[in-house]
Parts: structure tokens; C-alpha cells; sequence
């Protein structure tokens, strides 16, 4: 029920005009893909400077707390960059990116990730300024800090996979896999 | 212009990496290429966090100095890895590299890239800032900033070219 659904959602978005025009374009979509991958040295670069921070790897020197705080906004701001440029080539390949497995699974891994860190930001905040100036983070916020670079690890490689059509609905695959790729009966 | 020869491009497709590549698709797929991604990110976070802290952007409670030092720690090993991840990749599709522009455009943008961190920049900011000309601080920052782009963006078009 919920792939037929999922499914007539992209079909609808796949006959706008404009996301025939942004698929059809070579120019437009080779450069909202990289751009979207570009960006990965905003968000996740600053994202991986404060989680490594947390872990004691970079600027052990420096309040863990002040980095957070001062790379937030660089951070922000890629993601905002990565979340207009991601929208936009779903939104030119709706059809195809449903019924990709790797799609669904990023997209997990990025919710993972979103809750993750809105925990992650509170427990810091709630006991910033008892350990700030330590090397290393408490171990609660290390263990959000190590789960947060492996979420995202995995949201960067399903994002890849997306390009691959080894589990794509044209191929015979088992059940479970199959309802899982997002695949209808026709 | 290429800088190697087209055999080295076909003995790379027959070597043992190349083999891997070519034959394991998954293996390609993840080792290589998201694997290179991660390594971008790491590569251009350090690139970032020092050269916004040197122009003034992130960071301006922190000595740029401790800034450029860890940043560039955290930049030699991204640059093992993904020099180590492109060699993989590159081995795989070797023979159609040395006919894409795209390859050959990212190579002198990768070498420009190398020889500026270890040859100006590095050198550049080992010391204590403050004895430096500000105006040549920032435009080191802009143009390192630049050139990791350009290695990235090259990268990235010799899938589409």
C-alpha cells in the first residue's frame, strides 16, 4: 500500500514539466549533482571536525563546546545547500530514486542522523561547561559523536549506490528485498 | 596533454587493482568510490576550517595557528586516503581515462593542489601569523580554496564526460 502510494507520488512529480525539463538537461542536473556532492566538504567537513573534536583527535587545545558552536553555522549552511540540491535531483528522478533501495536506506541513515544529533546537541548543551577544555568529550557524547560519523559514512555511501541498479525492480528480486526496493505488481 | 603513456593506462587496467576494480563491482562501488567521497569530505573540511579561519570566518576566537596545524594533520591523511582511493578507481577504467578530459584536467588541478599546500601554503603558515602580511594570508586562503574545488569539481565531471 504504501509503495503504490509512494509510487503515484513520483509518477505525478516525474510528469511536471520541470522535472522532465532538470532530468533532460546535461548542464543543469550534472551541475545539481555537483554541487551536491561538492558540498559534502561544508557539511560534512565541519561535521567531522566537531565530531572528531568530540572523539579527542583535532584541537584537543580548544574548547569542545567553542567548536561546536563556532563551525554550526558553515555546517548549516551546507546542509542547507546539500537538502536544495538533494530535493531538486529527487525531484528529477522521482520514479527511479523511489524504487531504489539505496535511496530508501540513505534515507534512514539520514533520519538516524538528524535524531542523532538533535540528542547529541542537547546533551552536549545540558552539560557544557564541566568538560569543555578536557581532551576528549564524556563517554556518552563520544559514543553520539563515533555514531554520527558512521551514519554519515552510510548516508554518503547509499547516496553513491543510488547511481547503481543491481537491486532495481526490472531485476527478478526475492520478497522481501523486492517490497523493500519499493516495487509494485504491475 | 597526457602526462603518461597510453601502455601505462592499459598495464594499469591488467594489474591487480585494475582486476578488482574492473570485476567486483561492489568492491568498486564502496572501497573506491564512497570510500573517495568520505575522504572528500575530511580532505575539504580540513581545507575549509583552515582558509575560512584565515579569512576571518569561522573560528575567530582560536589562534590561526592551532587552526592551520591540526587542520593540515587532519589534511595529509585524508590526502593518503584519497589519493589511495582514486589510484583504485583509476586502475579500473584506466584506458577510458586517458582518453577523458575531464581526467587529464583534474590531474593538473590535483598536482597544482599538492605542490601549493606543500610548497607555499605549509611553509606559509608554519610560523607565528602575525608576522605574515595579511593581505597575502587571505589570498593564499582564497586560492587554496580554489584549487580544492576545481580538483573536486574535475573530479567529478570525468563521470559525466
Amino acid at each position: 500500500m504504501i509503495n503504490e502510494l509512494l509510487l503515484q507520488f513520483a509518477e505525478w512529480l516525474y510528469a511536471t514539466g520541470w522535472s522532465r525539463a532538470i532530468e533532460e538537461s546535461f548542464y543543469l542536473y550534472n551541475w545539481i549533482e555537483t554541487t551536491h556532492v561538492l558540498t559534502v566538504m561544508l557539511s560534512l567537513g565541519m561535521l567531522i571536525f566537531i565530531d572528531l573534536r568530540m572523539l579527542g583527535f583535532v584541537m584537543p587545545t580548544v574548547s569542545a563546546v567553542k567548536i561546536a558552536q563556532r563551525l554550526n553555522i558553515a555546517m548549516m549552511i551546507g546542509f542547507a545547500i546539500m537538502f536544495v540540491t538533494g530535493v531538486l535531483l529527487f525531484y528529477a528522478k522521482p520514479v527511479y530514486s523511489i524504487q531504489s533501495i539505496w535511496f530508501r536506506i540513505k534515507m534512514l541513515l539520514l533520519l538516524g542522523a538528524f535524531v542523532n544529533a538533535v540528542i547529541f546537541h542537547k546533551r552536549m548543551m545540558a552539560s557544557a561547561g564541566t568538560w569543555d577544555n578536557e581532551p576528549k568529550a564524556p563517554r556518552h557524547l563520544q559514543i553520539g559523536a563515533a555514531l554520527s560519523l558512521g551514519l554519515w559514512a552510510g548516508v554518503v555511501t547509499t547516496g553513491r549506490l543510488i547511481a547503481y541498479d543491481w537491486y532495481s525492480c526490472y531485476r527478478d528480486l526475492p520478497g522481501l528485498l523486492s517490497w523493500a526496493a519499493g516495487c509494485v505488481a504491475e | 596533454m597526457e602526462l603518461l603513456p597510453l601502455s601505462f593506462f592499459e598495464w594499469a587496467e591488467t594489474s591487480f587493482l585494475g582486476y578488482i576494480g574492473k570485476n567486483y563491482g561492489g568492491i568498486y562501488a564502496t572501497f573506491g568510490q564512497s570510500l573517495h567521497l568520505i575522504s572528500l569530505a575530511v580532505l575539504g573540511g580540513s581545507v575549509l576550517v583552515s582558509d575560512l579561519r584565515l579569512l576571518g570566518v569561522v573560528l575567530k576566537d582560536v589562534p590561526s595557528e592551532v587552526v592551520a596545524d591540526q587542520a593540515h594533520k587532519v589534511f595529509r591523511i585524508a590526502l593518503i586516503f584519497i589519493l589511495a582511493t582514486g589510484l583504485f578507481m583509476a586502475a579500473a577504467i584506466a584506458q577510458k581515462l586517458f582518453y577523458n578530459a575531464a581526467f587529464w584536467a583534474k590531474m593538473y588541478a590535483l598536482i597544482a593542489g599538492i605542490l601549493f599546500v606543500f610548497l607555499v601554503r605549509r611553509p606559509l603558515l608554519k610560523g607565528d601569523h602575525s608576522q605574515l602580511n595579511p593581505l597575502a594570508v587571505k589570498l593564499v586562503a582564497v586560492a587554496s580554496i580554489l584549487v580544492w574545488v576545481s580538483v573536486a569539481a574535475t573530479g567529478r565531471w570525468i563521470g559525466f564526460s
